[in-house]
């Protein structure tokens, strides 16, 4: 194809700035902003100011007796094993537990996209899970993990296959816990995925088919990537909550066995209501916060911030 | 290059039949326009040649080979879209060349071909830059070079200047003529714009409900359409369309409702008494001494030409006037059309009266 003419380009775009309207007087608006402004402070910020006040404190509960220690209690957390094994404890049932909800969703809510019919009741049933109070769900859990007469290691003895001691060895309550958590949260893996892989559009997919793209080539580099914020955002929150990850645990192993399942937040919890140790653990739990916003930001800024914008 | 054939296509949506044997030969390097009012099927016959959507029933091939099994990446077809459908992650580079790393050409290779794109599109100085940093025709010429880069048999466009503005629209539309004429690739293009079809196409087809009511050259549609749907659907303003009847006594004039006789156009052939449709474009009418005696509603002068938009016994009845006129409302005149360009079609079924 011979071609030695140049058809000229118009000018580049100048994007203007948008500017915002801004009222005149918007100190008028103040008032309406009171009322939240109110509920926030006191269920949030107050909370968390006096969390990081009695961190400074050697406080214990059933005395009273209460010490200013400055960042005392930091040191002997950092300083302290166990605070070390239970943050990469809960770091590995955090990353496995998010992972695995990841994997599982993406498959699941790829093959509910292409899926022609009967994608609701699918979606409903498979959202079930998520419904459920986690304590509850955790005993239903409990009842299926149980040795011996549970009802996984029936079906396994049915098989004939020797089943672990789910919920008694170490390395396999670590394995439980993380299939509890992806139980009751991949659904919402899940549901975000499949809302995002519809929000693509559609004549993008058809020219990735035109193009020679596969299936996998499709949803790998047309359709997540096009919603690499979505997933920014699913991870971030998912990885925030599995770091708060107690109620499923407490249930079914309460930690155990011995501190095999202990993550910071049942750590926490034990030495704030077992050890009545409150400032510690209140240092404890800003600590927590802050491997998590860690986590949450290097999460935002590798996954979150698209090519397209640091271009 | 290829041609394209399309024999008796079927497609159901549902319960709506929306193509209904459709047959279309495109000729090796031409250049086709679907043209039709929305909802007519010319987009779906587009998506059935990319393999988009499978037709119910009837054969589309390109070149030799019948492409009704083939999916779209083996059909060696590239596809603009209304939307551009760039990939909004992908650098514009990246976007022209994403095709060929699928298809695992060597790279430089890739870069050859979309270094020569981008010459062709003036896209150079953009390759680095992301879609959403680009204005509308600029995208368009993305969506142009990612179709060129492959150097398919077939281009398909998909209305890909509704979403540009009107200025914009004419300029593209001179640059896809111009590139198919340096290319001569065979060209599927679909619009509504009648106006877009007739300066584009080596042959236009009109569609209306499924069906192919016309195809050929622009300015045979334009000469003789075949039915007052092709005829009022080509040329702007329409074709003006007046009910009467073959005249008994006055043979080969055809009596207009309200009393008026215009001569029977040049080549036409009807029976006396025949209830009929006299056509005659705007532009084809001249203010005259004999013909339709007409009030003057409107008059837009657009600088070339002069429109004039006028009643005769409440039919209105526009001509285009080449002189400035000098013309008012409310004036009477009367408007003589040329009997060598005009048309005649039956009342009843709409259908031209040709000898």
């Amino acid at each position: 194809m011979a071609v030695d003419t140049v058809i000229q380009s118009p000018g580049v775009a100048q994007a203007a700035p948008a500017r915002r309207h801004r009222p005149a007087n918007r100190r008028r608006l103040w008032p309406f902003l009171l009322p939240s402004a109110i509920v926030s402070f006191c269920i949030l910020l107050f909370p968390l100011g006096y969390a990081v006040y009695l961190s400074f404190f050697n406080y214990y509960l059933d005395s009273g007796a209460s010490t200013f220690v400055g960042f005392g209690n930091y040191a002997d957390l950092l300083g302290d094993a166990r605070f070390w094994t239970s943050l990469v404890r809960t770091f590995a049932i955090v990353v496995s537990a998010v992972g695995l909800e990841f994997c599982a969703g993406l498959a699941v809510a790829w093959g509910l996209y292409r899926l022609t019919v009967g994608v609701r009741t699918l979606n409903l049933l498979m959202f079930l899970p998520h419904i459920i109070t986690p304590v509850v769900a955790a005993l239903f859990l409990k009842w299926i993990f149980a040795g011996r007469w549970g009802l996984l290691d029936s079906i396994l003895a049915g098989l004939g296959i020797f089943p672990p001691d789910w919920l008694g060895d170490p390395m396999w309550a670590r394995v439980t816990v993380v299939l509890a958590d992806a139980w009751q949260f991949t659904p919402f893996m899940i549901l975000v995925l499949y809302a995002g892989l519809n929000t693509v559009d559609q004549s993008q997919i058809e020219a990735a088919q035109i193009d020679g793209a596969n299936g996998r080539q499709i949803l790998f580099r047309i359709m997540l990537p096009s919603i690499r914020p979505l997933v920014a955002f699913v991870l971030t929150m998912r990885m925030m909550d599995a770091f708060r990850y107690f109620d499923t645990i407490y249930v079914l192993t309460s930690g155990g066995p011995g501190s095999a399942t202990e993550t910071l937040t049942m750590q926490t919890y034990a030495l704030a209501f077992r050890l009545f140790q409150v400032g510690k653990a209140s240092a404890l739990g800003v600590l927590t916060l802050l491997a998590v916003l860690l986590l949450a930001a290097i999460l935002i800024f590798t996954i979150g911030r698209s090519k397209e914008k640091s271009a | 290059m290829a041609s394209v054939q399309i024999s008796g296509i079927e497609k159901h949506f549902g319960g709506t039949h929306v193509i209904r044997g459709v047959d279309i030969d495109i000729d090796d390097g031409e250049f086709c326009v679907l043209v039709g009012p929305s909802g007519c099927g010319k987009s779906t016959l587009l998506r059935m040649i990319a393999g988009l959507e499978e037709a119910d029933e009837g054969r589309i091939s390109i070149g030799t080979r019948v492409v009704n099994e083939v999916p779209p990446k083996d059909r060696d077809i590239a596809m603009v879209f209304q939307n551009y459908a760039l990939y909004p992650h992908m650098s514009v580079r990246e976007n022209m060349s994403f095709a060929l790393s699928l298809a695992r050409q060597p790279k430089r290779e890739i870069e050859q071909r979309v270094a020569r794109a981008a010459e062709i599109l003036g896209l150079g100085p953009y390759l680095e830059r992301f879609p959403r940093q680009l204005s509308g025709g600029q995208r368009q010429r993305v969506a142009m070079g990612r179709a060129i880069v492959r150097n398919p048999q077939v281009f398909l466009f998909d209305e890909p200047l509704s979403n540009l503005d009107a200025k914009l629209r004419v300029q593209m539309r001179t640059e896809i003529r111009e590139l198919h004429q340096r290319l001569k690739t065979t060209s599927v293009y679909v619009t509504h714009d009648q106006t877009e079809a007739m300066t584009m196409a080596d042959k236009i087809v009109v569609m209306r409900g499924g069906v192919v009511e016309q195809a050929g050259a622009p300015l045979e549609l334009y000469d003789r359409p075949v039915n007052t749907f092709v005829a009022t659907f080509i040329g702007s303003p329409a074709m003006n369309l007046l009910p009467g009847v073959i005249g008994a006594l006055r043979g080969g004039q055809v009596v207009l409702e309200g009393g008026a006789s215009l001569p029977l156009p040049a080549g036409s052939r009807a029976e006396e008494g025949q209830k009929v449709l006299y056509g005659m474009r705007p532009e084809h009418c001249s203010v005259g001494s004999t013909g339709l005696p007409v009030e003057v509603a409107v008059v837009e002068p657009t600088g070339a030409d002069t429109q004039l938009y006028c009643r005769f016994h409440g039919q209105e009845v526009t001509a285009t006037v080449r002189d400035r006129s000098d013309c008012r409302p409310g004036d009477r005149i009367v408007l003589a059309p040329d009997p060598a360009r005009a048309h005649l079609f039956d009342a009843a079924t709409g259908q031209r009266l040709a000898a």
